[in-house]
């Protein structure tokens, strides 16, 4: 199986205990090679691409989305700390029964009209981004950053949460890199009586230098 | 420095949240070679992916690596899912080969990323839409060597329409695809 670095906080391909990975994770180690020069650019999402509402999952509806409301701050950096800016911050998640409205997933919980599970935002030049949404039943985020290259899909989960000491896909993350996927209580950025607040900042890996070829 | 959020699965459940309206036609502001770069996941079993996610970033036909957008989506950029065959297509232009910062040649290309379920980091490779004697000195080709490695990176010409580029991916086992780590 692909060789990760010691240091590495990503996660195996062939982690057993997530089924799935056994027939899909390469059995040769990966081709290191510097980012191509275009790799190192990435795409220019339009203002238009990204509507204000889109950063507030719970105004879809005729109504309010059943669930907790809850408000999640944060920001993108990269390694060295700084920010990403105009970075496409994409957001899906189950409903408060821990369903998603996708036609695969019929397991015994029911769906919620006024939610559906989706939401966009691009940071600010801090690299800031905000979400308004309700706490999911038991979940996924990603990132685009600015760079071809740097594209993440990760998953945030909530402090005190029971069930990540028996969920494979969580546990496949290297120890060290577990923690960095908790969002923190923040009622600062919670809004009193309505919504709690939640931190949670992503680090993409940062643009190496020049690439300097093979 | 600070260590990088570790990467997830996008898991089953993605296809009404990610997907963009026409996300397999790609933009570019000026015109070129049509083409369309289409083929089949596999997984270990030889087992069609049906719930994948397929990204890819080009340069133009110039070579020249894409800026802006048309008002309503990035040039340059492709995102489709896998349909419940495993078949994956993409409608964009040829791209041009490219420099590198050291005078290095880059073959006409596609960079690629491959999301899926129980795939708990992206896979990422190169496809090159030129022969491989266009292609074996490529920076990545060199550095794969074996030719017969080197050939699963190789979308073949349909003889009966050269408009279009097939390229099967492999990801576990017998002809398996080269992956890289950037």
């Amino acid at each position: 199986m692909p060789e990760t670095r010691t240091d590495d906080v990503h996660p195996p391909y062939l982690y057993p205990d997530y089924k799935s990975t056994r027939l899909r994770a390469p059995s040769q180690p990966l081709v290191r090679v510097s980012p191509s020069p275009l790799e190192a650019t990435g795409p220019a999402f339009p203002r238009q691409f990204v509507k204000d509402s889109e950063a507030d999952l719970t105004t879809w509806g005729r109504s309010a989305p059943l669930g907790e409301k809850m408000i999640l701050v944060g920001r993108v950096l990269d390694e060295d700390g700084r920010p990403v800016r105009r970075s496409l911050v994409e957001v899906w998640q189950a409903n408060a029964s821990g369903r998603y409205p996708h036609p695969v997933d019929d397991h015994d919980a029911p769906l919620d009209p006024n939610f559906l599970g989706k939401g966009q935002v691009l940071t600010d030049d801090d690299g800031r981004y905000r979400i308004v949404t309700i706490k999911p039943g038991a979940y996924p985020w990603q990132n685009l950053g600015s760079a071809y290259a740097q594209r993440l899909i990760t998953q945030m989960f909530f402090p005190g949460d029971p069930l990540l000491a028996i969920d494979p896909i969580f546990q496949s993350v290297p120890e060290a890199g577990r923690k960095r996927l908790i969002a923190e209580l923040d009622l600062e950025h919670g809004i009193e009586g309505v919504a709690l607040g939640y931190r949670w900042d992503m680090v993409l890996r940062g643009p190496r230098a020049t690439p300097m070829g093979v | 420095m600070t260590k990088p959020t570790p990467s997830q699965t996008v898991g089953p459940f993605f296809a009404r949240e990610l997907l963009w309206k026409d996300g397999g036609t790609v933009l570019f502001p000026g015109r070129g070679e049509r083409i369309t770069l289409t083929g089949y996941l596999f997984d270990g079993a030889g087992a069609p992916i049906y719930d994948a996610l397929f990204e890819t970033w080009q340069a133009d036909p110039a070579g020249q690596f894409p800026k802006g957008d048309d008002g309503a989506r990035p040039y340059g950029y492709g995102r489709v899912s896998t349909d419940p065959g495993g078949r994956y297509a993409i409608e964009t232009v040829m791209p041009g080969s490219f420099k590198g910062p050291g005078g290095e040649t880059y073959a006409p290309q596609i960079s690629v990323a491959i999301f899926a379920r129980g795939l708990l980091r992206a896979l990422h490779t190169r496809v090159f839409l030129a022969p491989l004697e266009v292609v074996k000195d490529d920076p990545l080709a060199r550095a794969i060597g074996d030719p017969e490695r080197l050939r699963t990176l190789i979308a073949i010409r349909d003889p009966r329409d050269p408009r279009i580029y097939r390229w099967d991916v492999r990801l576990r086992g017998a002809g398996e695809a080269v992956f890289i780590e950037l």
